[in-house]
């Protein structure tokens, strides 16, 4: 557990000194104040400020954390290997599951702080400007974004310890993430719609991307009618209810932040440092 | 201390390591040594448990394979290169390691003052020379008092007073108890500071014994220039016979004598025993690389 706390605490000062952090923080924070600007300029801030800047943050979120999320894992141990001090710490009395654990632990608590830092003083912005009426949703929708944060990393861990170096790695990263954001709502809902429409196939489809589970997370906070996600919503409120249903999806969420993250640690033991 | 059998490491087709074995007991120094790509610095790879290879490698009877982080703790290492975070000064450097190997920030502060970096303490790695980088990597490799000590090629790049310096070091450990083992492929140290010596050649052991029975069999090329008093057809009957593994040539008034390092004296107390006087003499040695085989000396156009 020691090696795993020092990997850890050197990840997260690398995190605060490579000001990458702070960098991540205020993009957060920006895009969250100009969105509540933007949409408070269309008339009544005060009244649903919060629920109507979460609505608006959700999309622009699931396109901007997991590209953050993918590149920051899968530099990771790439970036290491690349440099050679990879070897450099495998040579210590460390095994390459603690190095890849402390690391991926670094990073989350590092996006986690950042996502709370740029949220939070934005929602305290807003606040400020706007009587308080719906935080709630708020709140849940910056909790998301940071477990969407914690199973990309586990995905853009497994693309490090997969990876020669360094640019390979980023490459698949990038990839990954324009498959996962971009075309699996095109190709596998489609494809889903094609092959059954039916509301299970299309759960199904969700669990197997975490932005997309994160997505209807998210819509399921903001909406009470399940109406419309249409056959999804339908099949989730009438057939799976809607509480196993988030039940459902957040388990998923840890799957994707556990089972890549698995692969990886096995992955690294059977290479060469 | 240290037990290795079998070791072989293929990548792919390619055997980089084919079933190597030693033994290396507390206070003894054995010198690995081989030309470029012998396979040296696999077998150290292995030794540290940073390549998957098949055969075993104990460490104070800790599985190398199995429990690495168990045996490395038993283990200082100093690579040919070594690789920090440049971003990190020396100081912290030092410390990061200190923590992962459960030792004290004093003893961290303490080597970083032995190795002479005391006043770059605050320097980031990143702005250090190869010396100093290869000083802060003896300084790491000796945090936890280590049991075994393992040099990859660490007078790679270092010059004389610092590889003096380097075999007074590797003498001190040994004093002190310590295991070392060290790969390099200057052989003109290996009489100085091995007590045994490993010979690889295209990753198979070529030699395993005493440094002082390793001269014969391992004996670095020297390039012998002779310039001799008009008497060069009988001088190259005598030289062939003073070394019989060598290469005799003319360029200009010079013989050029191509032998084993252990001939070239002999080679010229023939001569002079025969008579012919030697005008002058020029002498370059080869570094194990060049004379990795002698299958090069005796297959060579100009032999004879």
């Amino acid at each position: 557990m020691r090696e795993i706390a020092v990997i850890f605490r050197k990840e997260l000062r690398d995190a605060y000194r490579g000001r990458w952090l702070i960098a991540f923080a205020a993009t957060f924070a920006l895009v969250a104040l100009l969105l509540s600007l933007v949409q408070g300029s269309g008339g009544d801030i005060g009244q649903q400020g919060f629920s109507r800047t979460t609505a608006g943050l959700i999309n622009l979120c699931l396109l901007l954390v997991p590209l953050l999320a993918l590149v920051l894992g899968a530099s990771s141990i790439a970036g290491e290997r690349e440099r050679g001090t990879l070897a450099t710490l495998l040579a210590q009395p460390i095994s390459s599951s603690q190095v890849i654990i402390g690391k991926y632990l670094g990073l989350v608590a590092a996006v986690w702080a950042s996502i709370a830092l740029g949220f939070g003083a934005a929602g305290m912005v807003m606040a400020l400007v706007s009587p308080i009426t719906d935080v709630n949703h708020y709140l849940l929708f910056v909790a998301l974004s940071a477990v969407l944060a914690t199973a990309m990393l586990s995905i853009g861990m497994l693309i490090s310890v997969l990876s020669d170096g360094r640019l390979k790695a980023l490459s698949i990263a990038i990839v990954a993430w324009f498959v996962m954001v971009l075309l699996y709502d095109l190709g596998a809902v489609g494809l889903a719609l094609a092959v059954s429409s039916s509301g299970r196939t299309l759960l199904l489809v969700v669990l197997g991307n975490p932005i997309e589970c994160v997505r209807i997370l998210a819509i399921m906070s903001l909406e009470s009618d399940l109406e419309v996600l249409g056959p999804l919503g339908s099949y989730v409120a009438n057939e799976v209810g809607t509480g196993a249903g988030i039940t459902l999806l957040g388990s998923m969420l840890v799957v994707w932040a556990l089972a890549p993250l698995a692969a990886a640690l096995a992955v690294a033991r059977t290479r060469d440092a | 201390m240290l037990n290795a059998t079998g070791l072989t490491k293929r990548y792919g087709d390619v055997a980089a390591l084919d079933d190597v074995g030693f033994e290396l007991n507390a206070g003894e120094v054995l010198a690995v040594i081989g030309a470029n790509g012998a396979g040296k610095t696999t077998l150290i790879k292995c030794l540290m448990g940073l390549v998957k290879f098949q055969g075993n490698v104990k460490v104070d009877g800790i599985d190398v394979a199995r429990s690495g982080p168990a045996a490395r703790k038993k283990i200082g290492y100093l690579p040919q290169n070594p690789a920090f975070h440049t971003d990190l000064s020396v100081a912290e450097t030092a410390l990061f390691y200190a923590d992962l190997k459960r030792v004290s920030a004093m003893r961290a502060r303490q080597l970083v003052e032995t190795v002479g970096l005391g006043e770059h303490a605050a320097k980031k790695v990143g702005a250090l020379s190869g010396g100093m980088r290869q000083r802060l990597s003896l300084a790491v490799a000796l945090l936890a008092e280590p049991m075994l000590l393992v040099f990859d090629e660490p007078v790679a790049g270092l010059d004389m007073p610092a590889r003096l310096e380097l075999r007074r070091l590797v003498l001190e450990q040994r004093d002190s108890g310590r295991a070392v083992v060290l790969s390099t492929h200057w052989l003109e140290d290996v009489p100085y500071i091995a007590d045994r010596v490993l010979a690889l050649e295209r990753g198979k052991c070529a030699f395993l014994g005493p440094a002082s029975e390793s001269a014969a069999a391992i004996s670095p090329l020297s390039r012998l220039y002779l310039r001799l008093n008009g008497h060069t057809p009988d001088a190259i009957g005598i030289i062939q016979e003073a070394a019989p593994a060598g290469s005799v040539a003319r360029s200009g008034d010079w013989v050029v004598v191509r032998c084993k390092a252990l001939d070239k004296a002999m080679v010229v107390e023939r001569l002079l025993a025969s008579g012919i006087r030697v005008l002058d003499f020029r002498v370059e040695e080869a570094p194990a690389e060049t004379a990795s085989s002698f299958h090069d000396l005796t297959h060579e156009g100009d032999i004879r």
